[in-house]
C-alpha cells in the first residue's frame, strides 16, 4: 500500500502494478466478454450438431451463415437502441411496435401515395425518431417509469400502424407504375459482395459499429453510463440528465423505425401487426450480452454477440428441424443461464 | 478472560489495495474491545470477515477455540455474531417492529404473523435501549439516529455472544450515546463480546477495555484506552505525529466573490424536514473561506442546494451576485458554467457512480474539455485526472479501478478532484468529512488552504465545530433558515457558535448532533 501511495508523486501512476493487473484479471476478461465466448461455445456446438448432406456440414455453408446473421439483422439493429436505453437504466417496450409502424409506414408512402424511396424513408426514420424522442420527454421531465411510458407507447405505436394501413398488411409490389415501390428500395433486400452479403446484415454492421466507436470516443456515452450508474451523482456533476435520456430514447426510435424499413424491404409488405414481441427478443439478446438492467454497466459489442448467439441457436435448431416450442424451452434456458453467469462477475 | 473469538494472520486483498494483511485479533468474552483506525485501515474488512459478509479471506477464525469458516451473514448469526452496520440495512416501508423481526417473524398458533406479541417484545427491547419509540411506525418517518437506535435494539433481539458495532453513534445525540453506553455496559456483565469501532477517542475512553489501532491493513498497537493521550492514538493511527491538524490559512481575502442579498425560497411543495433559505444574506470574498454553523434542520444544505440550483421548485426572492453580476443557476450545468462548484454531503448516494473507474468519476463534470466535437481524447483526460490524483494524494491502485474499491476519505477527494477539474471560483462544500478519517481530513483541510491562497472562495457547511473554528476564517450561523449571526474565527469560538446556534433556551445535547469534533 505504501508503495502504491508512494508512485503518486512520480507521475507513474498511470502505468499499472503488475500485482492489481493479476489479481482478477482473468476472470474479470472471461466475464466482460462472456457473450463472445458463449457464441463461440453455441457456435462450435451448432458445427457439431449439424446435419450433414454428401459430407458437407450445412450450419457452416455460405448460404446458411448469410441467412443467420440477415435473421438476426433485424432483431440486432433493435437490441443495439435497447442497449442504450438499459444502460441509462430504463427500459424501451415500444420497438417491436415502433417497427411495425415503420414497416406500414414505407409500405403505405411508397405504395399507396406513391412517394419516392427518400422521402419515404426520411419520413419514416423521422417518425421512429421522434416517437422515441416523445417516450425520452415523457420518463425524463414528467418522470414517468420508462417501463410505463414504453408500454403505452407500444400500444400507441401498433394503434397508429394500425390506422394508418387501415388494418391490413399492405403489400409491396416494385415498378414504376401507381401503386408500385420504386426499385431502388427493393435493393435494400438485395444482397452484395458478389450476391453473398444481404444488405440488411450491412445496415446492421454499420449500425452496430458506428455504436460501439460512439460508446467508446463520445463525451456523450461518459454522461450516459453516468446516468444508468448514479442519476443522483451524474446530475449534481453538471450531466445533462434530462437530455441524455431523450436523446437515447430518441436514439432508441431511429433504429427501431431502421429495423421496420429492413422488416418491411424483407418481406415485401407492411403489416400492423410486424415486430410483434421483438421487444422481448432485444431485451433477451441485451441481457445475454452482459449489459445490467440496473444501468451504467454494459456494452453495445455484448449485445451484438447476443444477438448472433440466439440467431446461431434459432438457426441450428430449425436446420435439426427442432419442434418450434421446444425451441422456445431451449432459448428461454439460455436467458436464463446467461443471467446466472452474470451474478457470479466478480464485483466490489 | 476465555478467548471469544480468535482470528489470525487474516488477510484480505481488493484490486491493488491491501486491506487486511496478517492481522491477528482476539476478543474475550464480557469484553469491549474498540477498533481505531483511519477509514481504509481495514477495520470494517476485518470485521466484515468475522460476521461473514466477506467469505474469501486468508487466515482462520476460531469461536471459542472451535475453528469456523462462515459462508455468510446467516452462517456467522448462527453461530452468535451479529453487526451493526455503519449503513443502517432497514427496510424504510416497514415498521419498526417489523424491521426487528425481519426474516424470523413471531407466528401465532395458526402460523400467521403475531403483530400484537412482535409489537410487545419490540416496545421491551427499545425500553431496554432507552428508546421510547412507537414500534408500530415506518421506519422510513424515523431520524437517523432513530434509526440507528433500531439497528442495535435489532441485533441485541439476536442474542448474539459477538457484537460488532460499527460507528454506532454516528447519528445519536449525546443523551442517546449514554443510552446506548448503558446498553453496552448491560451486555458486558452478561458475557457478550463487542467490537466497537469508532474515530471518536472520548467514546473509546468511556466504553472499551482495550483498544487496537489498524493502518494500512496491519494492527500497529494495542493498548488500553484510558491510559493513553487523544495525540498518542491519533499518532498511531496517522503514522505520524499530528502538530496541527488545521491549517487556518492566512491567505488576504480579496474582491467580493458572492454576495447573497435576503434570499428566500418558498418551496412549491414543502417537505417535512427540510428548512428552505427564509432571508439569508451573507458574502464570501475570494480567497476565503467561510463557514456555515446550524443545528440539525437549520438550513445549511438547503442553502448550497438553492445557491447551486438544485433546492426544490418555488419562488425564489432576494439576489445572488457573483462576482457583481446576480445569478439564477436553474441546475447544475448553470451553476458550473457560472464558476460554482458542490460537493455533496453523501458521496455514496449523490457523489459518485461507485462501480464505475476513478478516471470516469473524476472527469465527468469536465468531459467537454478533453477533446473536441463531443470526442473524448483519452489522453487528455488520463493527464487531467493523474494530475489530480497527484495533486489531492489520492492513494490507489490504479485509475481503471472502481472508485467503490478506496477507502471513504480517498472517496471524498474523488468527489473534490472532480470539481477542481471545472476550475471553479466559489466551492460549495456540505459536510466535506463527514465519515472521512483523521488523516484524509488534515489533507482535505490542507487542500481548502491551498485553494484559498489561489483566491478560491469556499463556503464550508458543517456539523463540526473545531472544524469550522480550526478552518474558516468567518463562520456564519444560521438557525431556521435565517442568518443570526456572523462571527471572524480570530476572536471567537467554538462556544459562540453553538450558543447562536441555539438561541436561547434550547437543550445543549441536541446541538450539533452529537458529533464529536477532529481530534
Amino acid at each position: 500500500m505504501t508503495d502504491v501511495q508512494d508512485k503518486i508523486p512520480d507521475g507513474t501512476v498511470g502505468a499499472a502494478t503488475p500485482v492489481a493487473q493479476s489479481s482478477g484479471g482473468v476472470a474479470a476478461t472471461l466475464f466482460r466478454f462472456q457473450s463472445v465466448f458463449g457464441l463461440i461455445a453455441v457456435f462450435v456446438a451448432a458445427i457439431i450438431f449439424s446435419p450433414r448432406k454428401n459430407g458437407e456440414i450445412l450450419f457452416v455453408s455460405a448460404d446458411n451463415l448469410a441467412n443467420v446473421v440477415r435473421a438476426v439483422s433485424e432483431i440486432g439493429i433493435i437490441a443495439v437502441g435497447m442497449t442504450f436505453v438499459i444502460l441509462i437504466g430504463g427500459i424501451d417496450l415500444s420497438v417491436g411496435a415502433v417497427l411495425g409502424l415503420a414497416a406500414v409506414g414505407s409500405a403505405v408512402l411508397m405504395v399507396e401515395n406513391d412517394w419516392g424511396f427518400l422521402p419515404s424513408v426520411v419520413l419514416v426514420l423521422a417518425i421512429g425518431l421522434v416517437f422515441g424522442a416523445l417516450q425520452g420527454v415523457a420518463t425524463a421531465m414528467i418522470g414517468i417509469q420508462s417501463f410505463i411510458v414504453t408500454l403505452a407507447g407500444l400500444q400507441i405505436a401498433r394503434g397508429l400502424a394500425r390506422i394508418w394501413s387501415g388494418g391490413q398488411g399492405v403489400a409491396i409490389a416494385y415498378g414504376d407504375g401507381p401503386k408500385e415501390a420504386p426499385t431502388s428500395f427493393a435493393l435494400l433486400g438485395e444482397r452484395t459482395f458478389g450476391g453473398l452479403v444481404p444488405i440488411p446484415v450491412i445496415i446492421f454492421a454499420v449500425v452496430a459499429i458506428a455504436a460501439v466507436v460512439f460508446l467508446r470516443v463520445s463525451a456523450f456515452s461518459r454522461h450516459l453510463y453516468a446516468v444508468g450508474g448514479n442519476e443522483k451523482a451524474a446530475r449534481l456533476s453538471g450531466v445533462p440528465v434530462v437530455r441524455v435520456k431523450i436523446a437515447v430514447f430518441a436514439i432508441c426510435g431511429l433504429l427501431a423505425s431502421l429495423a421496420g424499413i429492413v422488416h418491411a424491404v424483407q418481406l415485401n409488405q407492411g403489416s400492423p401487426n410486424d415486430g410483434i414481441g421483438y421487444e422481448l427478443d432485444a431485451i433477451a439478446a441485451v441481457v445475454i450480452g452482459g449489459t445490467s438492467l440496473a444501468g451504467g454497466r454494459g456494452s453495445v459489442a455484448g449485445t451484438v454477440a447476443g444477438a448472433l448467439l440466439l440467431g446461431v441457436l434459432n438457426n441450428i435448431l430449425a436446420l435439426n428441424n427442432i419442434d418450434s416450442n421446444i425451441q422456445l424451452l431451449i432459448k428461454g434456458l439460455v436467458i436464463v443461464a446467461a443471467a446466472a453467469l452474470q451474478r457470479l462477475r466478480p464485483t466490489s | 478472560m476465555a478467548d471469544l473469538v480468535r482470528m489470525a494472520a487474516i488477510g484480505k486483498r481488493y484490486g491493488g489495495v491491501q486491506a487486511c494483511h496478517e492481522v491477528d485479533f482476539v476478543l474475550g468474552a464480557g469484553e469491549v474491545h474498540a477498533l481505531l483506525g483511519e477509514n481504509g485501515a481495514g477495520k470494517s474488512t476485518l470485521m466484515k470477515i468475522l460476521s461473514g459478509d466477506v467469505t474469501e479471506y486468508a487466515g482462520s477464525i476460531a469461536i471459542n477455540g472451535t475453528p469456523v469458516r462462515f459462508s455468510g451473514p446467516t452462517d456467522a448469526q448462527a453461530a452468535g455474531i451479529a453487526m451493526i452496520h455503519q449503513e443502517l440495512d432497514l427496510v424504510p416501508g416497514l415498521s419498526v417492529a417489523d424491521n426487528i423481526f425481519l426474516g424470523r417473524e413471531l407466528r401465532t398458533t395458526l402460523r400467521t404473523v403475531d403483530r400484537r406479541r412482535m409489537e410487545r417484545e419490540a416496545r421491551e427491547l427499545l425500553d431496554r435501549s432507552g428508546v421510547s419509540l412507537d414500534p408500530r411506525r415506518p421506519v422510513g418517518e424515523l431520524r437517523v439516529g432513530e434509526q440507528q437506535l433500531v439497528t442495535i435494539a435489532k441485533a441485541i433481539s439476536l442474542d448474539a455472544r459477538v457484537l460488532i458495532m460499527d460507528e454506532p453513534t454516528s447519528a445519536l445525540t449525546s443523551s442517546e450515546v449514554e443510552r446506548l453506553f448503558d446498553v453496552i455496559r448491560e451486555l458486558r456483565s452478561s458475557g457478550v463480546g463487542i467490537v466497537y469501532i469508532s474515530h471518536r477517542m472520548e467514546e473509546i475512553a468511556k466504553v472499551a477495555d482495550r483498544a487496537t489501532v489498524l493502518r494500512n491493513g496491519k494492527i500497529v498497537t494495542s493498548f488500553d484506552p484510558r491510559k493513553l493521550s487523544t495525540a498518542e492514538v491519533v499518532q498511531a493511527m496517522v503514522g505520524r505525529p499530528v502538530q496541527t491538524m488545521f491549517t487556518t490559512p492566512d491567505t488576504d481575502t480579496g474582491d467580493e466573490l458572492l454576495r447573497v442579498e435576503n434570499l428566500s425560497l418558498k418551496a412549491r411543495r414543502p417537505r417535512p424536514g427540510r428548512r428552505d433559505p427564509d432571508g439569508i444574506s451573507l458574502t464570501v470574498r475570494s480567497g476565503e473561506i467561510v463557514g456555515l454553523a446550524g443545528l440539525l434542520g437549520a438550513g445549511r444544505t438547503e442553502l448550497l442546494e438553492t445557491l447551486y440550483g438544485v433546492a426544490p421548485g418555488g419562488t425564489r426572492t432576494g439576489r445572488v451576485l457573483l462576482q457583481g453580476k446576480p445569478i439564477r443557476p436553474r441546475g447544475p450545468r448553470q451553476a458550473l458554467a457560472h464558476g460554482i462548484g458542490f460537493v455533496p454531503e453523501d458521496r455514496r448516494a449523490s457523489g459518485l457512480v461507485l462501480f464505475h473507474s476513478i478516471l470516469a468519476n473524476t472527469v465527468v463534470s469536465s468531459l467537454p474539455s478533453y477533446g473536441r466535437l463531443g470526442v473524448i481524447a483519452r489522453r487528455m483526460e488520463r493527464t487531467a485526472s493523474v494530475r489530480m490524483a497527484d495533486r489531492l494524494r489520492l492513494k490507489f491502485g490504479r485509475l481503471q479501478d472502481e472508485v467503490g474499491t478506496l477507502s471513504g476519505g480517498n472517496q471524498q477527494k474523488v468527489v473534490f478532484g472532480r470539481m477542481l477539474l471545472t476550475e471553479p471560483k466559489l466551492l460549495l462544500l456540505d459536510e466535506p468529512t463527514r465519515g472521512v478519517d483523521v488523516g484524509a481530513k488534515a489533507e482535505i483541510y490542507r487542500l481548502l488552504g491551498e485553494l484559498a491562497a489561489q483566491g478560491l472562495g469556499v463556503l464550508l457547511a458543517s456539523s463540526e465545530l473545531p472544524e469550522l473554528v480550526g478552518v474558516c476564517d468567518r463562520v456564519v450561523v444560521l438557525r431556521d433558515g435565517r442568518d443570526v449571526a456572523s462571527f471572524s474565527t480570530a476572536d471567537s469560538g467554538e462556544g459562540d457558535l453553538l450558543a447562536a446556534a441555539m438561541g436561547q433556551g434550547e437543550v445543549f445535547e441536541e446541538a450539533f448532533d452529537g458529533s464529536g469534533g477532529a481530534q
